[in-house]
């Protein structure tokens, strides 16, 4: 029943894709209008078929249907609901279903909002291109990543579960549904971009038409990888947050190009220009979307010659290659009208900081891509093996990010076009107060070592420097001084200096031992007073969980715990962390001997300002939800760049780049 | 422009003396982050900052710091005895890459086709620094379009002089950019 629904649901997908893509592109090409207002019939019904197969597969999960393949594998009668559904996105062949409905989502939403402009070439190229995904992922559901194989389970069958360490925090719900909306969301900015290159209307208009659809794909993947990181620190257990793993660096990387884009089109909106590259930004945000779920579901991490063997990873690497071959082939043919009239008169203006901004997110991007390949290329070359870990990638992108939080200092205050020496001395000269002011704080609570403290120092430059913004936008227009564009971004640029000072603390300062102690026993470290109380076992459906109870500074008693899952034999711990706004301590149990009168050996981790990494990833998601508000309408009138001289200059300016 | 012309005349001090204090006075603190006294680091310390850069030689990926793995725990062990007898970051870590291979350090050395790794981010940020420049001289070069007073008069008719100076607003920053 639910095998036959959902294979419907599949086929009903592909087939409105299919059937789709050839009317609208019919349509388009023999110019029948007509032809191609059917597109919202299709979009409806490729959401429709996306959404069976994924409630056909909740049905078979809630159900317990072991007749399908997915939940033998993944499922069981003893997993809790909360986890049980989301064992939808727990493995490979669920997670392309949960794509395929999001990928219908943003469909039908793009049509609806573009009703009115159905028949209008770049919306009908729009929805094209965006149905030829469609019809990419649906083929994946039918082909190498079919969710609906049948299995014959014997009687009393009951399947291993999902991987212990999905079922082990709620996180695990929400997590990559975002990380995926916002992975699936630059498909409608990358589908515009497309429609402009091969309608030829590669002015504006597409980019104003996908701003706020890019904003808020953008804002989802930000919470996805905030939350993603919270699971990590909160389940794995190893007094961490980010590893630089390959899967994080995956969604990390479209991130990069994702923030560089937001940026660089401001210019073009404003002066036209930076046409080829914005284009180049977008497809690059989308094929990376593609690169890291192809880099994280193929195996070729494990070898290089893994990968060959799983039909998913040569599907996506070569979609994968497809786009990134159609978007050069788009780009050379439409080379002549994308050339841009205008030129940028000086380094020293919004636009220049936006390229520097651009060339350091690139090479930022650039890092981390050649970082996490590179165990591949050298495999590759000489069939060597090496590892590329956290203290590259550390000491790679630590000069990076200084110099971009430096940029955020400089670059909000910047006028367009021109600005003078004079005119940042004065603007900046508060915002340079509160950075030197935290680093003098930091020096006095007793922050040491020359990088963190010039973070800290950069960090109060680059929110100070915010917070005027902010003053000023709220002084003249009130509370709508921070709605906007503008504004929100600011707010954005506030929860990015909270992460990068969280972050530069609790890398730098991160103290981490082993105890292994007696019921009673106490241990000093870095401040904290640690007493073991004893142990407290507890049966529940899924798992035996066995707490170690310790109290930190006489408070709690907090339980970190080994869980012995009832399927397998896996035994995975789950942390447990004490939080403050100044400090984490962290607890992971390592070992419990049995019968030597309870020991057991805990790990420590006590790390500053953890907290604020998740206070700056909600700040972040507020100040982009402001951003996507409507601002205040700019008067067309109302002057935004530097008064220029009237004067003819003498000699050509900013010939000092 | 009437404020940008009045910092113009103030003198060269109160233009550039604020930022003379902030330079001076961010370089005093950053000398006192640098060679201010700190706590050694304990020997606790840097076996975890070892084992943070050897990879766990049985799991994917993770360091034997984070691992729970018996190999990684036997490491560690390992590691605390070697930082008790009172061998160097360097001597332990070149121990595991002799005995597991150049692999288990995380890493990479600077040797070989892994130079690779460590130049061409840097060629890469050059490149594009380069790129900058040559197309900010480019621009430079190109010839300005002058705006005829025919332009002028347009402007000056669309524009109503008292909307120009805002005193909220004196450097023309608009209202949202």
């Amino acid at each position: 029943m639910n095998l036959a629904l959902g294979r419907a649901g599949v086929t009903l997908g592909l087939a409105a894709a299919i059937l789709g893509a050839v009317t609208v592109g019919y349509g388009l090409i023999r110019h029948r209008p007509e032809l191609v207002r059917l597109s919202r019939w299709y979009a409806g019904l490729v959401f429709l078929g996306g959404f069976i197969a994924a409630f056909a597969m909740e049905r078979a999960l809630i159900t317990r249907d072991f007749t399908v393949k997915y939940v033998a594998d993944n499922g069981s009668t003893k997993t809790p609901a909360l986890y049980n559904f989301a064992t939808l996105w727990g493995a490979l062949e669920g997670s392309i279903i949960l794509w395929a409905l999001i990928l219908g989502g943003y469909l039908v939403a793009v049509v609806l909002k573009f009703r009115k402009r159905l028949a209008d070439p770049l919306v009908g190229w729009a929805v094209f291109t965006m149905l030829l995904v469609c019809i990419f992922f649906f083929w994946m559901l039918v082909g190498p990543a079919n969710p609906f194989k049948s299995f014959s389970p014997p009687v009393g069958f009951d399947g291993p579960g999902p991987n212990p360490l999905l079922q082990n925090h709620p996180l695990m719900a929400f997590h990559p549904p975002m990380l995926y909306l916002g992975y699936v969301g630059f498909t409608v900015p990358f589908a515009f971009a497309i429609a402009a290159l091969i309608t030829g209307r590669v002015g504006e208009g597409w980019l104003l038409a996908t701003r706020r659809w890019t904003l808020i794909a953008w804002g989802f993947l930000t919470v996805g990888i905030i939350l993603g990181s919270w699971w990590s620190y909160e389940v794995l257990g190893w007094g961490g947050y980010w590893a630089w793993d390959p899967v994080e660096n995956a969604s990390f990387l479209p991130w990069l190009t994702g923030t560089a884009y937001l940026h660089s089109v401001l210019v073009q909106e404003r002066r036209g220009m930076l046409r080829v590259w914005n284009i180049s930004l977008l497809c690059a945000t989308f094929a990376l979307t593609i690169l890291g779920t192809f880099i994280t579901r193929s195996g070729v991490l494990e070898s290089v010659h893994a990968f060959t063997t799983s039909g998913v990873g040569v599907a996506l690497i070569s979609f994968f290659a497809l786009i990134v071959l159609s978007t050069v082939v788009l780009i050379g043919w439409r080379g002549d009208r994308l050339r841009s009239p205008g030129r940028i008169d000086s380094p020293l203006s919004r636009e220049g900081a936006f390229l520097a901004n651009n060339v350091l997110f690139a090479a930022f991007a650039f890092v981390i891509l050649l970082g996490t390949l590179f165990p591949l290329i050298v495999e590759a070359i000489n069939n060597d093996r090496v590892s590329v870990g956290v203290p590259y990638f550390n000491r790679m992108t630590m000069p990076i990010g200084l110099t971009l939080l430096f940029l955020m200092a400089i670059a909000p205050v910047l006028p367009w076009r021109k600005a003078s020496g004079e005119l940042l001395r004065h603007r900046l000269i508060w915002p340079a107060w509160i950075g030197v002011g935290s680093m003098i704080f930091a020096v006095v609570v007793g922050a040491r070592g020359f990088a963190p403290v010039l973070a800290f120092g950069l960090g109060g430059f680059a929110a100070g420097s915010a917070g005027r913004q902010l003053v000023l936008a709220t002084r003249r227009q009130g509370w709508r001084g921070l709605v906007g564009r503008a504004n929100g971004g600011m707010i954005v640029h506030l929860g990015v200096v909270i992460i990068a000072v969280a972050f530069a603390a609790s890398s730098s300062y991160v103290r981490q031992a082993e105890f292994t102690l007696t019921p009673g026993q106490s241990a000093q470290f870095a401040g904290h007073t640690l007493v073991y109380e004893g142990q407290n076992i507890k049966q529940e459906s899924a798992k035996i969980v066995d707490q170690v109870l310790i109290r930190i500074d006489g408070t709690g008693p907090w339980a970190p715990s080994l869980n012995k899952f009832a399927n397998g034999n896996q035994t995975i711990g789950t942390p447990s962390v004490r939080s403050t706004f100044t400090d984490d301590v962290a607890l992971s149990v390592i070992d419990i001997k049995d019968g030597e009168n309870g020991s057991v050996t805990i790990r420590v981790t006590v790390q500053p300002l953890i907290i604020w990494l998740w206070i700056g990833g909600a700040v972040m998601a507020f100040g982009t939800l402001l951003a996507v508000f409507p601002g205040r309408r700019r008067n067309p009138l109302d002057a935004v760049s530097a008064p220029v001289s009237v004067e003819p200059p003498k000699e050509p300016t900013g010939a000092t780049a | 422009m009437s404020s940008t012309s009045a910092f113009a005349k103030r003198s060269p001090l109160r233009r550039w003396g604020p930022w003379v204090a902030v330079v001076v006075v961010a370089v005093a603190a950053l000398s006192v982050a640098v060679f201010g006294t700190r706590s050694a680091p304990t020997a606790q310390d840097r076996v975890s900052s070892i084992s943070r850069t050897v990879k766990c030689p049985v799991c994917s990926g993770e360091s034997v710091a984070e691992s729970n793995a018996p190999a990684s725990q036997e490491i560690r062990r390992q590691i605390a005895e070697q930082v008790q007898q009172g061998q160097t970051d360097d001597e332990i870590r070149s121990f595991y890459a002799a005995k597991y291979g150049q692999a288990i350090l995380l890493t990479p050395s600077a040797a070989g086709v892994n130079v690779l790794v460590w130049i061409l981010p840097i060629v890469a940020l050059a490149v594009g620094i380069a790129a900058l420049v040559i197309v900010f001289r480019r621009w430079a070069s190109m010839p300005q379009e002058r705006a005829t007073d025919e332009d002028r008069e347009l402007v000056e008719s669309a524009l109503h002089p008292d909307e120009l100076t805002d005193e909220n607003d004196p450097h023309g920053e608009g209202a949202s950019r």
